[in-house]
């Protein structure tokens, strides 16, 4: 299946994530990774699956490079109906608004109509798992729902 | 022809330069080399311990070693001229393409005020990298706090002071805090401690969440001074609502009282038979001084070159600063190109662009048989690497105390038993 991997980052950690996900199922799938801070929310391809994956800065704000987009999102009135969409975040749980930066960036993909495809799950750096030991369950999850909608479909 | 390329500094500038290097071009040969048997820089010894989740970026860092075949080369002194080390920068890039200087910033900016070098005034540099055992603290005399201490300065870099003084013993589960430094800090009781900064709040250079968390101790009272000082009273401003959030906190019983105070300068310290006993500071217009007694007090007022390197004149007759060129084959990264400021998402852009520019010029360069690290090799047998890196790093997880994550090898001389014996043995 064609994917779309977003990412937004200030330290690297989620890029990274990104790039173990291309590692991990780029044979299976067709996986396109880009940084969010060059994506415009009006030029997203409605018709392919799409992953976030978004760390949390400040008070729960978005990190650095996700702020544009999600600027320019909130400020349009961007119609992203028919688009479905998975989001993972990367987190701190020392933080009181831990994960709030994906959450935000996943209530403003809904408000704009598009279609959130099962949980959004946090990787705490407070914990021992890696991010990829998360994510890799969780993507592989999200794909196999998402193809079953577009089956059905 | 591969390229050979010495990046100088194992901190985060060093570590995101490899690996935006790799990205422009896979081909190049890096070594990372650090003046310390282990790498990481700040990440390990200025981060604080009890910020696990910031120092995780270090597993971004372990892969550059682990999969992406850069190499690091530790205990290796890079000097220039007579500042003693074990190679000078000269030697160093008639062996490499390409050198870059991304050794920091690591020594105290002092505040050139009498009394600043009685017993009992000390540095945030010095003071942190004692709380982070770094080798280098083995022969640092630190005071020992008292009842009463004084915090000059108002970054990020004060507030971890702050917290860490302010935080009880057993607040530190899941860091890598040593006990013995948790258990004197403990020991002083600490009942007063006085904040002072230059700006007005509302201005102040900390973050607002790095305020916030100094209050989830229990037992801690706070006076914030000076609130309504020039325009920067506003509520909404959430530098000063963090802080009026702190003004609410009504412990059951205050064990510590923490005042904050906006828009003065330090003075002088003063002092008894060489001993720290009053801060005096002053109003910027000299309007109104106060008296502070302290017994203990930090400076964290930002850092500066320890001056090995020559840095000043590097950076005077930079070639292209901006982009990180200094002279041919030779660059700059991170604090030590930009100064002390910045974060450390602010250095991996800053590597990013310095990546860019040695690609370009590594494109232009003549060929060459510079030897690389077999040139350090042949030359030195005191030379550490990853594989000892992960010897001591496994060392110190194991060896750690309950609710503890490691426990730091304070020494030199207990990394290098480590780090270069186990070699042998296992030959
Ligand atoms: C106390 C403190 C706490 C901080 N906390 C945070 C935080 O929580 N979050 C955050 O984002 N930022 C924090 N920062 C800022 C962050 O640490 C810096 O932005 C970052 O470390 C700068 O990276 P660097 O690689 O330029 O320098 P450094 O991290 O200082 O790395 C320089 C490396 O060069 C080596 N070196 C120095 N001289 C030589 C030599 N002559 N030869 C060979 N090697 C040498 C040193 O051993 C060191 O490993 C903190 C800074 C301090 C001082
Ligand atoms: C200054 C700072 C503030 C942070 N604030 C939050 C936060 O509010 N909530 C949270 O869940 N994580 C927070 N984090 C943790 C980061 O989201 C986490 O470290 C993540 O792995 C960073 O990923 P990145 O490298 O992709 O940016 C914060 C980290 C830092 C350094």
């Amino acid at each position: 299946m064609k994917i779309n991997i977003l990412y937004g980052t200030e330290t690297g950690n989620s890029e990274m994530l990104c790039e173990d996900l291309e590692s991990e199922f780029g044979d299976d799938h067709e996986l396109e990774i880009m940084n969010l801070a060059e994506v415009d929310p009006a030029d997203l391809d409605l018709s392919v699956f799409h992953v976030f994956v978004s760390s949390s800065y400040g008070d729960g704000e978005l990190p650095a490079s996700a702020k544009p987009f999600a600027e320019k999102l909130d400020n349009s009135d961007t119609d992203l109906a028919g688009l479905s969409f998975a989001i993972f975040g990367l987190g701190d749980s020392d933080y009181e608004t831990f994960g709030q930066g994906s959450e935000q960036l996943a209530d403003m993909l809904v408000k704009h109509n598009a279609q959130q495809v099962g949980p959004r799950v946090i990787h705490d750096a407070q914990g021992d798992d890696l991010a990829e030991d998360v994510a890799f369950p969780w993507f592989a999850e999200r794909v196999a729902e998402a193809e079953a909608m577009s089956d059905a479909a | 022809m591969t390229r050979k390329i010495a990046i100088i500094g194992a901190g985060p500038s060093g570590c995101y330069l490899a690996q935006a290097l790799l990205k422009q071009d896979a081909t190049v040969e890096i070594d990372i080399i650090d003046r310390l048997p282990v790498p990481f820089g700040l990440v390990r010894y200025g981060v604080a311990p009890d910020h696990q989740g910031t120092k995780a970026v270090s597993r971004q860092f372990a892969r550059l070693f682990e999969r992406q075949g850069v190499n690091f080369i530790g205990n290796l002194d890079i000097c220039t001229g007579a500042h003693g080390g074990d190679i000078s920068l000269d030697e160093l890039r008639a062996i490499y393409d390409v050198v870059v200087l991304a050794t920091g910033l690591s020594s105290d900016r002092k505040l050139g005020i009498a009394g600043e070098y009685l017993q009992g005034v000390v540095g945030s540099g010095v003071l942190t990298r004692a709380w982070n055992d770094h080798p280098d603290s083995e022969k640092a005399e630190l005071p020992v706090p008292g009842k009463q201490l004084a915090i000059i300065g108002n970054g990020n870099v004060a507030m971890d002071v702050l917290r860490i003084l302010s935080k009880q013993d057993h607040e530190y589960d899941g860091s890598d805090f040593g006990s013995h430094h948790a258990e004197s800090i403990a020991a002083a009781k600490v009942e007063r401690i006085e904040v002072i900064g230059r700006s007005p709040a509302g201005i102040a250079k900390f973050d607002p969440v790095m305020v916030k968390e100094i209050g989830k101790s229990a037992g801690l009272k706070f006076e914030i001074h000076d609130l309504d000082l020039g325009d920067a009273s506003d509520a909404e401003n959430p530098k000063i609502a963090a802080l009026n959030g702190l003004a609410e906190i009504e412990p059951d019983e205050t064990r510590c009282t923490i005042s904050f105070r906006f828009g003065w300068s330090p003075v002088s310290f003063v002092g008894t038979d060489g001993n720290l006993t009053a801060l005096h500071i002053a109003r910027a217009d000299g309007s109104e001084t106060l008296e502070l007694p302290c017994d203990m007090a930090v400076t964290a007022v930002g850092f500066s070159d320890d001056q090995r390197l020559g840095r000043m004149d590097l950076i005077d007759s930079a070639a292209d600063l901006g982009n990180g060129r200094l002279d041919d084959g030779l660059y700059a990264a991170g604090w030590f190109r930009r100064g002390p400021q910045g974060t450390i998402p602010d250095n991996r852009s800053d590597s990013q662009v310095v990546a860019a520019a040695i690609a370009q010029d590594l494109a232009n360069m003549p060929e060459s048989n510079a030897p690389g690290r077999e040139g350090l090799f042949a030359r030195f047998d005191h030379l550490t690497d990853y594989a000892a890196w992960q010897r001591i790093d496994e060392h110190e997880r194991a060896s750690c105390a309950e609710g503890r994550l490691r426990n730091k090898l304070r020494t030199r001389r207990d990394m290098l038993k480590l780090a270069l014996n186990v070699t042998e043995t296992t030959q």
